[in-house]
């Protein structure tokens, strides 16, 4: 009998990241580092302390900042962790772990922050 | 009658009673516009070298023996022609990820094993004598799996799938491409069977698409569809065990 | 009988060298380490936003610099490669959809995505203009 792979928890986050990276990723990128820098069509004003402090004050949008931070970590980690087995570095138990892993973990720092920017 | 111009074809030769490794050798082709590379290759035996060996059967790319790589392209020798490589010479390799038995002989029974593995022939759900009168099928219902059912077992796919070359457990694109054939038919039943070789680590999780197979089949089967819709499957059938422990787990 | 002949297996280093559709591969994957890396970035302004406005300045300069425009213009190319190849695959994994009986082409499932991918765009735009 053959076993079960637990592929599909980490495929299913690897998926939802991807759309979302594709859906969103461009325009995100494009208005955080290049428009608001720049000033086009953002005034000197856009993305100070206490506009993103009031704005992530809210639940929904710290919520949903974290849930993007997250599936962003884990579709990378996928890719990597399936990539690195390409380039010749066998898939082990503890390069599924560091890969896994840190997208865990990058998970749990942002909703705890999203957390503290919604309480504090 | 159309002219004769001459190719250069650097052909790997391997012979496993003499050689520790494979090596390359160059033979001047003669060759005319209506030749195929497989006529190229019979040239070399009947004229050049006679102990070259290569499969080959049918001529018209139904028989599925003939693949081999050129140039690093998995093709059929039988339907690549000469002339489209003239005036560069080409470079005729062993089907890749196989291992070569002689010259441009691999061993395939690996993907025999393969496609055991699958069941790929119909289930029944129930027996069926003569009696019963013909299994009908509506067009439409042929449709869902006759793409899928035009594989020839030429294995190019898996020449052209690095992640069967880097790991053989894989199952590889043409054995998971009938899986599915069969799964889609209306006439079978045997779903819950083969749903265990697509949950498997060796299954479809095996494939991260690079997506070659579907480009180099010759019969348009497109294995990185079946097996990529069979992720989806798999996911549904690995989460909703947990929903319903009585109903459709394997 | 007589016993399995002796076979060659070749090995697999440099494969992607092989052939082009490989190298187009490892580029797609390839655009998942800026995903992770952006991804890690915003997580770095989310531990400045928490920080406070000292610690959040330090990340909004940034934003200025020219490492950073150059860090966002690679970001911007591996983010748009990655949605291109991403909606070019979308078909093969998307169950099969049929319209009025006639299964829907790939290239109208691919062209809806693109659609999707504007539409959100432009969204995304709006609100942050909006918001932020």
């Amino acid at each position: 009998m053959r076993t079960r792979s637990h592929e599909p928890i980490v495929w299913s986050l690897f998926g939802a990241g991807g759309v979302f990276a594709a859906l969103l990723g461009t325009m995100l990128v494009l208005i955080i580092g290049i428009l608001v820098p720049m000033g086009l069509g953002f005034g000197p004003e856009a993305m100070h302390y206490d506009s993103l402090r009031g704005l992530f004050g809210h639940p929904l949008p710290a919520l949903g900042l974290a849930v993007v931070i997250s599936l962003f970590l884990f579709h990378g980690a996928h890719r990597i962790y399936h990539t690195l087995h390409d380039l010749g570095i066998p898939a082990s138990k503890k390069m599924m772990l560091a890969c896994y892993g840190s997208a865990a973990a990058g998970s749990g720092v942002a909703l705890l922050l999203a957390g503290m920017l919604v309480v504090f | 009658m159309s002219q004769t111009r001459t190719i250069m074809i650097e052909c790997l030769r391997y012979d496993p009673e003499q050689d520790q490794a494979p090596h390359y050798r160059t033979y001047e082709v003669p060759f005319t516009d209506e030749m195929s590379v497989l006529e190229g290759l019979q040239y070399i035996k009947d004229h050049l070298d006679g102990s070259l060996t290569f499969r080959w059967s049918c001529r018209m790319a139904i028989c599925g023996s003939c693949g081999c790589m050129v140039n690093h392209q998995p093709i059929l020798s039988c339907q690549s022609f000469l002339r489209d490589y003239y005036p560069a010479r080409i470079r005729v390799e062993p089907l890749e990820h196989f291992p070569i038995v002689k010259d441009l002989v691999i061993d395939q029974s690996d993907f025999l094993g393969k496609l055991e593995s699958v069941t790929p022939y119909l289930v029944p759900a129930q027996p069926l004598t003569p009696e019963d009168g013909p299994n009908l099928q509506t067009p439409r219902q042929i449709e869902d799996y006759l793409g899928y059912a035009q594989c020839i077992n030429c294995l190019l796919c898996y020449a052209a799938c690095p992640q069967y070359g880097l790991n053989h457990e894989f199952t590889g694109p043409a054995a998971l491409a009938l899986l599915a054939r069969y799964n889609a038919d209306s006439r079978d039943a045997g779903q819950k069977t083969r749903m265990a070789v697509v949950n498997a680590e060796e299954g479809v999780w095996g494939c991260t698409l690079v997506g070659l197979c579907s480009e180099v089949c010759p019969k348009h089967v497109d294995p990185a569809r079946a097996i990529n819709r069979n992720k989806i499957n798999s996911t549904q059938d690995y989460f909703l065990r947990f929903l319903m422990p009585f109903g459709r787990g394997s | 009988m007589t016993p399995a002949p002796k076979t060659y297996v070749r090995p697999m280093n440099r494969w992607w060298m092989r052939h082009p559709a490989y190298r187009r591969y490892l580029l797609r994957e390839g655009t998942s380490v800026m995903v992770a890396a952006y991804a890690l970035f915003l997580l770095a302004g989310m531990v400045c936003l928490v920080l406070g406005e000292t610690a959040f300045n330090l990340w909004r300069g940034f934003l200025q610099s020219p490492v950073s425009v150059i860090f966002h213009l690679a970001a911007l190319a591996a983010f748009a490669f990655h949605a291109w190849t991403w909606f070019k695959v979308m078909p093969l994994t998307t169950p099969p959809i049929r319209f009025r009986g006639q299964p829907v082409p790939d290239r109208m499932i691919f062209r809806a995505a693109l659609w999707a991918w504007g539409i959100a765009s432009v969204a995304l735009l709006v609100l942050a203009m909006r918001f932020l």
